[in-house]
């Protein structure tokens, strides 16, 4: 550990803004991941020019520096695994401008996603690359893992919404990136490479964001399905028929069980269900996608087909879907839910084999897993409840991750879909991109020559998780 | 990871629980204390996260430590928010009676008495949760026990009973905080006092542009609890020009504390006031919203706003 020169950025951030005591820096050592590490100091700025000077001192001495949100993040992004300067982005948390008239808004990066939303709402617009951790999760935090969520089926996710940025780079200097236009052909993209780089490149100051309107009607239905493999062949079936669903969400029994047990919505107790959503200007616009994602669900043996318009019953619905990680938590009062193979994506017609997979894979290693996610951008979460305790299941969790994503790689899908890489998913994302691995050292390079901005992560992340930084959880030996 | 644990006897029985939270985060923004000070170590997420260090031992009790622990108002948001079902607050008071054993005391949000206090025993007899007592010279705290719920602060006639750290809820932050809002902006008609277990509307945890704030016509002010709204605190906004002033407290047997019948008779009393001196007092409105009904508290100051500007300001 290198000495950190408290006074130096007490001077730069003032002594409100910093801290260094140790049971301040074990909160900040985790996020919403499985891992945990120590920083030496967090730091909260609140302008540009005091994160150009954090990044000016860290740049001399070589001191790492991680940026982070609202610690939401899944994989261990923010989790210091070599230590350094925490830089807590959420003293930046001002709307800079909602310009309607050019159709985009200026934001710091601690503002968080649900507040955002809020602003917009009046004028009747929304920006919809909404993660489920909308309430907590900050723009900075989602660009830097181009995170999506429900509504990403239609609308994309955040790097489709990010227009352009202004950017702190490892040595201080401030450049601006991509334009406040919707389109741009003047060379690299090197806002939407920042995109998804996992605060390893620079540190987003600010962000120009694009917003949708708000659609005047909405309608969300549900169908059940007596077999996992009906429901994963029905979304397939859907994205293919030309449909434009605004949310297909999976759920599998065991998230079902779930969300039953911790919240009073009554849903059916089958082996799947597809939540669907299609929304619009035009109401015969919305039956016609409505019509057509029913019929689709009938032919692959749905039952008990609904879909309402009603706000309430929507609210329900989706009030399910949305609480359903921490709702996972409840399934078991022995087991865990625990993060680490849990976005993956694969091509639609394969959605139903890695549904089925992940199920049989979970048989074989003797942990419980379920299936659910954003399946109409083709998207599949995973979560695998265990006793974290036992270090027995640890070892069968890290086999069943390694067989969930040696099928995902063999069906030509990608082992993160909105979460991003972190520590957790490293030894996948190393063996996905083996033969371009050269050129993302050298961007690294180029941006960050001293290796300071989140180092240790993507693919310099070590190759055992498990026991590369220490587990959040105690661990019987 | 090393099991380093100590004595935490009370403590220890969560541990199961605490490795039950996922750490989602969901409960920042219900924290009043997290959304005073930003720092994720005084959200519940972080106290959650600190008693877990301290029951493996990778978090020494320290005064430090201890501070974080005893600071709470125990408004119990987090919990109704936790779908991991994780009891936080009473982790909290397990967390709270293990390191008073082991001499850590906070201060946190623990009351604490000055020297002044006549030691009447009103705080004593008031105190719901049994925390105050008569130790043989003067009134002491159990921190294990305190709420802070700041009962004690309201039926002290001394003002000796006192939560030195109160997070931006103290009468004189309230009214520092209201008074430069109604001196920055010219459209400024009213201050809007929010029971924390009302959930206020509007944004938690960011800042609109400027360009979108100043034409605002109200702020809303977090105080803990309607018990909390004395006299002197409703009324400081007026010297500043204020054309109201609304308190919105817990529905009638929603309170915990008793706090919103305190505040229904305080605004009684400011009515009479009123009307001696001639000023209308609906000036003065107390409302009140179930916890988490936001749409219902927005449109009471929608409604609030409205009348105001009818009435105009006071001559």
């Amino acid at each position: 550990m290198k000495t950190i020169d408290e006074t130096r950025l007490r001077d730069i951030v003032g002594e409100r803004n910093i801290k260094t005591d140790p049971s301040d820096l074990y909160v900040y050592g985790s996020d919403s991941s499985v891992h945990h590490a120590m920083p030496w100091a967090i730091v909260k700025p609140e302008t540009t020019s005091q994160v150009q000077e954090i990044m000016r001192y860290a740049n001399e001495e070589i001191i790492p520096v991680i940026a982070r949100g609202g610690g939401s993040g899944m994989c261990g992004q923010a989790v210091p695994i070599q230590g350094g300067i925490i830089l807590d982005m959420k003293g930046m948390n001002k709307i800079l401008e909602i310009n309607l008239e050019d159709v985009y808004c200026r934001v710091e990066p601690g503002v968080v996603d649900d507040d955002l939303n809020l602003a917009l709402k009046q004028y009747g617009v929304f920006y919809p690359a909404t993660p489920a951790s909308s309430r907590i999760a900050t723009i900075g935090g989602e660009i830097a893992n181009n995170a999506s969520g429900v509504r990403s089926v239609k609308y994309g996710a955040t790097r489709d919404a990010v227009l352009g940025m202004k950017l702190v780079l490892p040595n201080g200097d401030l450049v601006t990136l991509g334009s406040h236009t919707r389109v741009e052909a003047s060379g690299y993209q090197l806002h939407k490479l920042i995109v998804g780089s996992e605060g390893t490149l620079g540190i987003v100051v600010e962000a120009t964001l694009s917003f949708v309107p708000i659609p005047e009607f909405r309608c969300m239905g549900v169908a059940n399905f007596d077999a996992l493999k009906d429901a994963g062949e029905a979304i397939g079936s859907i994205m293919a028929s030309g449909a434009i669903p605004s949310m297909l969400e999976l759920v599998d029994d065991v998230a079902i069980k779930a969300v039953n047990k911790t919240m009073d919505l009554g849903l059916k107790e089958v082996a799947a269900a597809l939540i669907f959503e299609a929304d619009g200007m035009v109401k015969e616009a919305v039956d016609y996608e409505i019509d057509k994602i029913k019929k689709i669900c009938e032919k692959h043996n749905g039952t008990d087909i609904h879909a309402s318009y009603d706000p309430k019953e929507r609210a329900k619905i989706f009030m399910g879907r949305k609480k359903l990680f921490p709702a996972l938590s409840k399934y078991d009062d022995n087991l865990a839910s625990t993060s680490l193979a849990d976005d993956m994506a694969v091509p639609y017609s394969k959605m139903a084999e890695l549904a089925g997979k992940v199920h049989e894979i979970a048989d074989e290693n003797n942990i419980v897993m379920t299936a659910y996610g954003h399946c109409g951008s083709g998207c599949m979460h995973t979560k695998i409840l265990m006793d974290t305790k036992r270090k027995d299941q640890w070892d069968s969790a890290k086999k069943a991750i390694t067989q969930v994503y040696d099928y995902v790689r063999s069906v030509n899908g990608t082992t993160s879909a909105e979460h991003g890489i972190g520590i957790s998913k490293a030894e996948s994302f190393k063996i996905e991109k083996s033969d371009s691995l050269s050129l993302l050292a050298g961007i690294k390079k180029a941006f960050d020559p001293n290796n300071i901005l989140n180092p240790g992560k993507l693919a310099q992340a070590p190759e055992n998780w498990v026991t590369a930084t220490n587990l959040r959880y105690s661990v019987n030996s | 990871m090393e099991n380093k644990r100590k004595e935490f006897k009370n403590l220890e029985k969560w541990q199961d629980t605490l490795a039950n939270c996922i750490r989602c985060g969901y409960c920042f923004e219900h924290c009043p204390m997290f959304k005073h000070t930003g720092w994720e170590s005084d959200a519940p997420r972080g106290k959650i996260i600190t008693a877990f260090g301290l029951l493996t031992g990778e978090v020494e009790p320290s005064e430090s430590a201890a501070d974080k622990m005893f600071s709470c108002f125990y408004c119990k948001r987090c919990e109704a928010a936790c779908s991991s079902g994780v009891p936080l607050t009473e982790i909290f008071t397990d967390a709270r009676k293990d390191l008073v054993e082991m001499g850590l005391k906070g201060p946190g949000t623990t009351s604490i008495t000055e020297l002044y206090c006549a030691r009447c025993l009103l705080c004593v007899g008031a105190c719901p949760h049994e925390a105050r007592f008569y130790d043989g010279k003067g009134i002491a705290t159990d921190p294990a026990k305190c709420q802070a719920c700041g009962i004690c602060l309201e039926v002290c006639p001394a003002g000796a009973a006192k939560i030195e750290n109160d997070f931006g809820t103290g009468r004189d932050d309230l009214i520092e905080r209201a008074s430069i809002f109604l001196e920055t902006h010219e459209s400024a008609k009213a201050i809007i006092f929010a029971c924390n277990w009302s959930y206020y509307p509007g944004l938690q945890a960011s800042v609109l542009p400027e360009s979108e704030t100043k034409e605002k016509a109200y702020e809303i002010l977090v105080n803990m609890c309607g018990g909390r709204l004395e006299a002197h605190l409703l009324m400081a906004p007026f010297l500043h020009n204020a054309w109201g002033v609304m308190a919105a407290v817990c529905p009638d047997d929603e309170c915990e504390h008793n706090g919103n019948l305190r505040a229904k008779k305080i605004v009684e009393n400011l009515h009479n006031t009123f009307k001696s001196i001639d000023i209308d007092p609906e000036r003065i409105q107390l409302v009140q919203i179930p916890a988490g009904d936001k749409t219902l508290f927005q449109a009471e100051i929608d409604t609030f706003v409205d009348k105001l500007n009818k009435l105009g300001p006071i001559r």
